[in-house]
């Protein structure tokens, strides 16, 4: 992980020997910054109230027939020049000093982004080799067992032998349907973790999406070279959403799924020939999807009029 | 039959191992990557082999890649790979090489299937045959892709159940069962459609097989998508 740095009076060989516990140095940043602020605005308040009084003091002098009075206002100009400047002045430098700490934020948030990708992909690898494997091994013994059970029941026909077998086979028929219920639910969790199909690619990924969708979906894709794995997901649950909601909401009969990538930017179009009416209000999917769009920096517009048809539109950079 | 077995989950090699032999089969190799497999194959020359799609190095399509190769380098060989999802190209890429090499002698299910031990090993000795086997979700999903680009004007409903059966290599005989029609009426069916896809009796052996191939050969899954550049329709 990259460190943050910039804490103000500290120098850099100090920044790695600090225990983790330390507060964040954005914290202590924006104290100084908080602090800043009020004192500019204290100075500027000090500024304006001495040129607004050597302003009166000078005209008052001047009317009643003191002519150095006027001499006063080149003080009063000055004051409330500095007054009118300084939050502009202070302004500038903030900007000119945060400049590299939101370049070092937006580069520690892709690592961050990418990490997080990473370890999804490694949940569902650990799931397919681990829980996975074990539950098939365990319906594969069930499955032979039941067999097993259900030609010695058919074979043994001696009274209370036969009974015996009947409930072991019954047992162990209810153990195998449920271990193949367990494969299921374990296949759909470890695919809602990380679509496997995207080891080889986004592409490869929503083909086999929209082959799996329940109503017809136009696949347009143009993907020359891969985005980053992190905003492969982000693409992929994005148009897995976006098509769930064509399905669920709009009646659609005819869907689109777009996909290009061009330097820089992933562009995903979904558009369908609805009832429309679709928006992004708090606490909905849409809103969900544009605040996930929203931590890479990606942008997400939506234009559904009543009667359709929507077209969903979600840009994202190439790498997060 | 006499089989190899590629897995990289040791436990599931084990399972395998224990079903197949439980059913009088011999396992002549188990091994854990598709370089594994190749050599294997090329040694025993078995009648089988089970195949496991994502395999080491690349955790990918290993498994496919393997079963294209020895269906076109050891004709006798039956290739049954297993996965833990289906994806539809998977499948597509498996039925578009089989079909290159005379088609046939291909499977492709769902790794749960093997839970239910008779119709897994029935599977296999289908596809160690020379026959089909692919999962039902598998062809579910080939001709709903299909489907799309066809608007089916070609089959009835009725000739489209009795191809979904076909694709998953079931014979007339179970697929008049699972209708519950006659087999008469299936035969029907069949002829019925070898014909609107003109397929003529020369292609004897592996008509239902092309004929399963050239429905779903017509669906998005061919030109294959996903690949860089790629756009389909």
């Amino acid at each position: 992980m990259r460190k943050l740095t910039g804490r103000p009076g500290r120098r850099q060989g100090d920044e790695t020997m600090q225990p983790p516990t330390r507060p964040a140095p954005w914290i202590a940043r924006s104290v100084s910054t908080e602090f800043g602020r009020r004192h500019v605005k204290g100075v500027a308040i000090t500024r304006l109230l001495v040129g607004i009084a050597a302003v009166t003091l000078g005209s008052i002098f001047c009317a009643s027939g003191h002519w150095w009075g006027a001499l006063l206002f080149v003080p009063a100009a000055l004051n409330l020049w500095f007054a009118y400047l300084m939050p502009r002045w202070k302004r500038a430098l903030d900007d000119l000093k945060s400049g590299p700490r939101v370049r070092e934020l937006e580069r520690s948030r892709a690592l961050v982004v990418d990490d997080a990708a990473a370890r999804l992909r490694r949940i569902e690898q650990d799931l397919h080799d681990g829980a996975q494997a074990q539950m098939v091994a365990v319906v594969m013994k069930l499955g032979l067992a039941r067999d097993h059970l259900g030609s010695a029941v058919a074979e043994s026909g001696r009274g209370d032998l036969e009974r015996v077998l009947e409930r072991a086979l019954e047992l162990v028929d209810a153990a195998h349907r449920g271990a193949m219920e367990a494969i299921t639910e374990l296949r759909d969790l470890a695919h809602g973790i990380h679509p496997p199909a995207l080891a080889e690619g986004l592409g490869a990924a929503l083909a086999a999406l929209t082959a799996r969708s329940d109503f017809p979906v136009e696949l347009v894709l143009d993907l020359p070279e891969r985005p980053s794995a992190a905003i492969e997901v982000i693409a992929y649950f994005c148009a897995a959403e976006l098509l769930t909601n064509a399905a669920k909401h709009s009646g659609a009969r005819h869907v689109t799924l777009e996909t290009t990538h061009h330097p820089g930017l992933v562009t995903l179009r979904v558009s369908d020939d609805g009832t429309g009416g679709a928006r992004i209000e708090a606490g909905r999917g849409l809103a969900g999807l544009a605040d996930r769009v929203k931590t890479v920096d990606g942008r997400m517009r939506v234009a559904s009029p009543a009667g359709g048809p929507t077209v969903v539109t979600i840009e994202l950079p190439s790498h997060a | 039959m006499r089989i190899v077995i590629a897995e990289d989950s040791a436990v599931i090699r084990a399972g395998l191992a224990e079903i197949l032999a439980d059913r009088g089969h011999v396992v002549v190799a188990a091994v854990g990557n598709a370089e594994d497999l190749q050599s294997a194959v090329d040694e025993h020359h078995p009648d089988a082999a089970v195949v496991d799609v994502r395999m080491p190095p690349g955790y990918s399509d290993e498994g496919i890649r393997a079963a294209i190769a020895i269906r076109r380098d050891h004709p006798g060989t039956g290739v049954l790979v297993f996965s833990q999802y289906i994806e539809t190209r998977h499948a597509a890429n498996l039925l578009g090489a089989a079909a290159g090499s005379g088609a046939a002698g291909v499977g492709y299910l769902l790794k749960d299937r093997v839970g239910d031990v008779s119709e897994f090993v029935e599977a296999l000795s289908r596809v160690a045959a020379g026959g089909t086997a692919l999962d039902p979700e598998v062809v579910t999903q080939l001709l709903r892709a299909s489907r799309r680009t066809d608007g089916l004007g070609a089959l009835t409903a009725r000739e489209h159940d009795v191809l979904a059966l076909m694709a998953e290599g079931r014979s007339n005989g179970a697929i008049a069962d699972t209708l519950v029609i006659s087999e008469r009426a299936v035969e029907k069916h069949v002829a019925s459609i070898f014909s609107k896809f003109s397929l003529t009796p020369s292609d004897s052996d592996h008509r239902r097989v092309l004929a399963v191939l050239r429905y779903l050969g017509s669906g998005p899954a061919d030109p294959l998508p996903g690949h860089p550049g790629s756009r389909s329709p």
